[in-house]
């Protein structure tokens, strides 16, 4: 076998202290050696053309390069190396720059540490193999779960860049949680309003073609990997149908049965057959069965179909479950979040008190299209004297969530203004225990809070310490050894939580949650928009509690990395230095499989081994390391390669 | 062990440890601790040359036969050096490195090779200071427990 050394002088960053000549000297009867050259910028233009027509004309077996660090040019020398037409795995770098050069002061030690950490490569890469980048066709179509503002944004993106996408949504309606909300901070301007473009173009926009949207469903099963994922979606039946229903609502006037509107939080009825809410999209109501009398006690009522003027058939009675299978490449998790039980909370009176509101419920009391047309008013049909804000409920509390939910002081400043304007006279009491108003926008709501003279604010240290009592719209909340305040209508700003699928969605995709339940991303800094298994993203309050610009952002970066990671007609190419089992040597005791966070290494029962999924595989050798039969190989960092390594350095 | 003997070994003593050079085999991580010895290099930061690093992706990698193959070909001391907790590129393969360490380093005093000789500590891509100290510290303590002889 014949190694060539290529030393870099990096001008002289190098060879001022580490002589060159000094250390060709010292590997004279290094078995293995071809040839020892020097180079003044190896990484140079020049540097590059000198190494490949090097290597094209001496033909080594094998190459070292000791220069810099290889977290610099590893990379750039591998490419020249294939571009003289060897494989780019057959070179090994050795640090002499940051790692001796610049921090050893003694320049004959240096020339010593720097000829020995030349004899290790030189053993490694002998052991070296003929890697080769494996390639895999793709789907590039994508399944984006949750169509609140982040899901349809990613979804409308990938769309205009010709990407087939299945919206999943769970509800029978599309637009999330501010589609509910008429105005929205820091700017007031309306959810709704705002959402309707987005949603149009969805539904009927120039790329809606390319979008698949399925309501009332569910991600059931999931198999695959990035590049190539099998999904099955639940889809529950509507009852209606959705391609010939026209929206003209006579079937929700027909309809003799109701019962408590989820949409208002159950504040007001709905009919068994309804809209989600008056301007719910797509504009096509759906049956609930449990308010039906058809289905809960077996009547045989048409009346909602035979009020229907498209005629009959597009009320579907025999409606069923079905299980839709689509092949996709990536999936975006954008399934948002939800808010903080407050019923536990019974010093709050949540539940207890009518008068005893979360903010959710206070937006439905606010929007037109609300249980109270928009009218705010106490439980006494009267509009309250005084509000009081409770902040941070469930927030910044070890005992319940240490984080800060980020968009609580927004909101209940917005509901200062409008409660303001609409009710002038009205005195508003706001107890935190932070005022959080971050960013160009916040701070103008959070002003206009302060210069009110009928606002009030009064700081809490724990949840605990605060409690509400009296009837109905005469409430008080006392602080403990301090102060009590009256009011009229009590509003809870609950932390933000993870959703209720999160975990189930979590286990099913193997996306690990954090230590608060929501969905773990890949980076919390710079790739906070992939999660840690490959092919799937996160977008919006799933991944942390959000506001709907951080929300949309993270769509539009998640789709990012989908069209840049998923490219149509380009194959994914495989990095080689993944993990690899031998069947023969597996005893099937599955230590690895539990030890693997990317969920890579699997179990053939067929063959009673472990095996890994190389697209799924990240190359950490985290199993190589604890397989006790030394059956998995970890490719380029195989054992027999560190220990000629050490034995090299010990020379 | 040879390293006492030779301390206790009155007057010659100083010049003997004085001499004595420690062969120490650095395991680093390519993402966290090698990032942090190039900073080191890039704030040219001097510390001893007596570590020779060999790189794994991640100290997980690292099997504890890795270790004790390094003792047997005549190292004086081992330093593992991971990713902070929580900052692991591969999540949690420096917590398994860190588990895997205290049971090998405990096994390892049984065989008569002292703590100070197999170190694990943690250093990031930013500390390079960190790194330098770290590297000088186990240089200093490995010189003062002198040569590890495993003919014994």
């Amino acid at each position: 076998m014949r190694t060539g050394i290529y030393f870099c002088n990096c001008g002289t960053n190098i060879s001022d202290l580490v002589d060159p000549e000094k250390v060709s000297e010292s590997l004279r009867d290094t078995a293995g050696v071809g040839y020892f050259k020097t180079c003044q910028f190896l990484c140079s233009e020049q540097g590059k053309e000198f190494l490949e027509q090097e290597l094209r004309d001496e033909k080594p077996d094998r190459v070292v390069v000791a220069a810099c660090s290889p977290r610099d040019h590893e990379a750039t020398f591998m490419r020249v190396m294939e571009q003289a037409g060897m494989n780019p795995y057959l070179m090994q770098m050795v640090n002499i720059r940051e790692q001796i050069a610049w921090v050893t002061r003694d320049p004959e030690r240096a020339v010593r540490k720097a000829a020995l950490a030349i004899k290790a490569a030189l053993l490694r890469v002998a052991l070296h193999e003929l890697l080769e980048k494996e390639e895999m066709e793709v789907s590039t179509s994508v399944l984006v779960i949750g169509a609140g503002p982040s899901g349809l944004k990613a979804a409308l993106t990938l769309a205009e860049a010709g990407r087939k996408v299945i919206l999943v949504e769970k509800t029978p309606v599309i637009g999330g949680l501010p589609v509910l909300y008429e105005e929205l901070f820091p700017d007031m301007e309306c959810g709704p309003c705002m959402l309707e473009p987005l949603m149009g173009e969805i539904l009927h926009g120039d790329h809606a073609e390319n979008i698949e949207l399925m309501t009332m469903s569910e991600l059931s099963e999931v198999a695959g990997y990035f590049g190539n994922f099998i999904v099955k979606i639940r889809r529950r039946p509507r009852f209606v149908d959705m391609g010939s229903c026209i929206g003209c609502g006579e079937c929700v006037e027909a309809c003799p049965a109701a019962g408590p509107n989820p949409f208002n939080c159950g504040m007001d009825q709905k009919k068994a057959v309804a809209f989600g809410f008056p301007g719910a999209l797509p504009n096509v109501p759906y049956l609930d069965p449990g308010l039906c009398s058809r289905f809960s006690d077996g009547s045989d009522c048409t009346l909602c179909s035979a009020a229907c003027p498209a005629g009959e058939g597009v009320v579907v009675y025999h409606d069923q479950e079905t299980l839709v299978e689509r092949q996709v490449g990536a999936i975006v998790l954008a399934t948002g979040s939800a808010l903080y039980d407050c019923a536990p909370l019974e010093n709050l009176g949540y539940g207890r008190l009518r008068d005893v509101k979360t903010a959710h419920e206070f937006e439905r009391m606010l929007a037109s299209n609300g249980p109270s047309g928009g009218e705010i008013v106490t439980s006494s049909g009267e509009a309250p004297g005084s509000v009081l804000f409770v902040h941070c409920v469930g927030s910044l509390e070890d005992e319940h969530k240490p984080y800060c939910s980020g968009v609580c002081c927004q909101y209940a400043f917005k509901f200062n203004h409008l409660l303001e304007s609409r009710l002038p006279e009205v005195e508003v009491h706001h107890l935190y225990r932070e005022i959080v108003a971050p960013g160009k926008e916040a701070f103008s709501l959070y002003r206009a809070a302060r210069d009110n003279p009928n606002t009030t604010f009064v700081r809490y240290d724990r949840l605990a310490d605060l409690a509400v009592s009296g009837e109905h719209w005469r409430l008080q909340l006392r602080i403990a050894g301090g102060r009590a305040i009256d009011a009229d209508l009590i509003v809870l700003c609950p932390a933000v939580v993870p959703g209720a699928d999160a975990e189930g969605l979590g286990a099913m995709l193997d996306v690990s949650l954090d230590r608060f339940g929501f969905f773990e991303e890949l980076h919390g800094r710079i790739d906070s928009a992939s999660s840690k298994v490959r092919g799937v993203y996160l977008a919006g309050a799933c991944q942390g509690p959000a506001d709907i610009q951080r929300a949309t952002n993270q769509a539009m970066a998640a789709s990012g990395c989908i069209l840049s990671q998923l490219v149509e007609g380009r194959k994914l190419r495989l990095d080689p230095l993944f993990a690899a089992v031998d069947p023969r040597r597996c005893s099937g005791c599955k230590v690895c499989v539990k030890l693997c966070p990317y969920r890579a290494v699997g179990f053939d029962s067929e063959t009673g081994a472990a095996c890994v999924n190389a697209v799924l595989c990240h190359g950490c050798g985290t199993c190589v390391a604890a397989c006790p039969a030394g059956a998995i190989k970890a490719n380029h960092f195989t054992g027999e390669m560190i220990l000629a390594e050490i034995e090299g350095a010990l020379q | 062990m040879n390293g006492s003997s030779v301390a206790l070994d009155g007057g010659h003593a100083s010049a003997i440890v004085q001499e004595f050079e420690p062969r120490i085999i650095g395991f680093l991580c390519n993402w966290c601790s090698y990032a942090g010895a190039d900073r080191a290099g890039l704030s040219q930061t001097p510390y001893p040359p007596n570590v020779n690093i060999i790189r794994v992706m991640c100290t997980g990698r690292i099997e504890p036969l890795f270790i004790m193959k390094a003792f047997e070909g005549g190292a004086d001391g081992v330093i593992v050096l991971a990713c902070h907790p929580g900052d692991c590129h591969y999540k949690e393969g420096n917590l398994r490195a860190a588990q895997r360490h205290a049971l090998l380093a405990r096994l390892l005093e049984q065989m008569g090779i002292e703590r100070e000789r197999c170190r694990f500590d943690y250093v990031s891509a930013g500390e390079g200071e960190r790194y330098a100290q770290l590297i000088t510290e186990m240089v200093e303590s490995v010189k003062k427990r002198g040569p590890l002889s495993t003919a014994a």
